[in-house]
């Protein structure tokens, strides 16, 4: 069944190579297997976020969409190899990838935030339930830490490595804090469960993934959600860089569904909270 | 622990989804083993060949898919291959043609065990008695009446239980094209693990159904083995 599907979406590609400027036949490649963001039913329809979006964006963009499913770990090569029209796939916007595809305007960013156990004396931060802008800018992020920075004096913070988590918890908890990195997010949780750490640090669809485990029944959100653009520009649609006017329909589809509160809608049923870029 | 209504064939259970990737699996592999077996054959008659260029060929053939490692033959195939029927499809005008990902799969295994496959039929050709050869040839028996009566059913015969290794590597080595998005058994485990987020359960399940498979055709092989051994006096077979 997979071949025809390939092979069908081989010969739409093609279709829409030769085709004239603006095409409307539009193939997405996506993983099928990143819950909430897009996932499989056990009966093989593509289901999530994502998923649900591009149902309300491509009719938007004048777009006839069809989705395939790939592998996350060819995706970019798979998409300049036009295996694909589109990479939906969380696919976050950094300058790396950005030199080998090109990205629609983001359509979510995930806001960032702690956890920690329910007895912990972390457990109420000041600031829970609100949302703080984190820009980048390094002035005005600290004065927005600050507001909740004491807590923390002497904890130890359980952060994945690698992620441009580690160096924000570097520079504006270090001073006070220990901040210790873990490969994987299961041992940073284990941790968490053990008293090794005093809270965690993720990103709040991780954070809600951890907290709907099993075993993690003692964990909670705390602290406020940081949002903005120091975690990069967000979640972005992958294009191939050739494909500019493909950019513009969805960039304009997209900017449309974020203005009318679609994106908005979406995202507290599939995350429970809002991850509407903020701009 | 695990919920085993999950891995079930009622609603909400991933069971027909798992068995339709483990026949994928099955059905994948059993053409790479085909492809195998037939350039596998060439290349054991090339490095069997008395020509010195002929030998060379078969040579560097096992030396380069024996001693690469399989996921970046996967990789080349799948991506080099669609350069290439892309580089065709644009000479017709038709842009952006790329190979279907059952055809990567089966091809990239099937190059790899081809490789292991001739040195299987290699070793059994050399393992022939001279001496059955030359009484053939005594008896007047021609070439091609050597190679049908005597050559074939007894490399066939000492092939077999090296077979049975290849066909179980290969087995393994299909869970690669994953990486092609083909929905076989690996690529399925990781969707009802990736959506679920039941990585544990699903991973055993898949595993298990690997072990099925394996578990099986170490079985068939067994029965083939045995009968092929029956025809022949007791002195290798396993009887």
């Amino acid at each position: 069944m997979n071949v025809r599907t390939v092979f069908a979406a081989a010969l739409a590609v093609a279709a829409l190579a030769g085709g004239p400027a603006l095409a409307k036949d539009v193939v997405i490649g996506t993983e099928g297997a990143y819950a909430p963001w897009n996932l499989s039913n056990p009966d093989g329809s593509l289901d999530g976020f994502e998923i649900e979006l591009m149902k309300n964006v491509c009719p938007r963009a004048q777009l006839n969409c069809t989705f395939v499913t790939h592998d996350w770990d060819t995706m970019i090569e798979s998409l300049n190899a036009n295996k694909f029209d589109v990479i939906l796939d969380g696919l976050s916007i950094t300058p790396d990838r950005a030199k080998v595809i090109a990205f629609s305007i983001p359509y979510a960013s995930t806001p960032v935030g702690f956890a920690t156990l329910k007895d912990s004396p972390l457990a109420n931060l000041p600031e829970t339930g609100t949302t703080v802008t984190v820009t980048g800018d390094p002035a005005h992020d600290k004065a927005e830490v600050a507001k909740f920075l004491d807590a923390f004096k002497g904890k130890t913070i359980g952060v994945q490595t690698a992620t441009i988590y580690t160096k924000f918890l570097d520079d504006f908890f270090g001073p006070v804090a220990t901040i210790r990195e873990y490969k994987t997010v299961a041992e940073r949780d284990a941790d968490l469960i053990a008293g090794r750490v005093d809270a965690t640090f993720d990103d709040e669809t991780a954070l809600g993934a951890s907290l709907a485990t099993k075993g993690n029944e003692d964990m909670v959100l705390t602290g406020p959600e940081m949002a903005g653009a120091a975690w990069g520009p967000g979640i972005g649609l992958g294009l191939r860089q050739s494909d500019t006017d493909l950019k513009t329909a969805f960039d304009k589809a997209i900017k449309a569904a974020i203005d009318d509160g679609t994106v908005k809608t979406l995202s507290e049923k599939w995350f429970k909270l809002d991850v509407t870029p903020k701009q | 622990m695990i919920d085993f209504s999950l891995l079930g064939f009622g609603q909400g259970g991933w069971g027909a989804w798992l068995l339709a990737g483990a026949v994928m699996t099955l059905v994948v592999t059993l053409c790479a083993l085909f492809i195998g077996a037939v350039v596998g054959a060439l290349v054991a008659a090339a490095k069997l060949s008395k020509r010195r260029l002929w030998r060379v060929v078969g040579d560097t053939y096992t030396t380069i898919f024996r001693g690469v490692p399989e996921l970046l033959i996967i990789y080349l195939i799948y991506f080099g291959g669609s350069g290439a029927i892309g580089a065709f499809g644009n000479l017709f005008g038709n842009k952006g043609l790329s190979p279907p990902a059952f055809l990567v799969g089966a091809v990239g295994v099937g190059l790899i065990s081809a490789s292991y496959q001739a040195e299987v039929f290699r070793g059994s050709f050399m393992a022939v008695a001279a001496g059955e050869i030359e009484a053939a040839r005594a008896l007047g028996m021609s070439r091609l009446l050597r190679f049908r009566r005597i050559i074939v059913p007894q490399v066939w015969r000492f092939s077999l239980p090296g077979l049975g290794n290849v066909w179980q590597l290969s087995l393994k080595d299909s869970a690669l094209i994953s990486v092609t998005g083909l929905a076989e058994l690996m690529r399925q485990s990781q969707v009802a693990a990736g959506s679920t987020h039941l990585y544990f359960t699903f991973y055993v399940a898949g595993g298990v159904l690997y072990l099925v498979l394996t578990a099986l055709s170490d079985r068939a092989f067994g029965v083939a083995e045995r009968r092929v051994a029956r025809s022949f006096r007791g002195s290798l077979g396993r009887g």
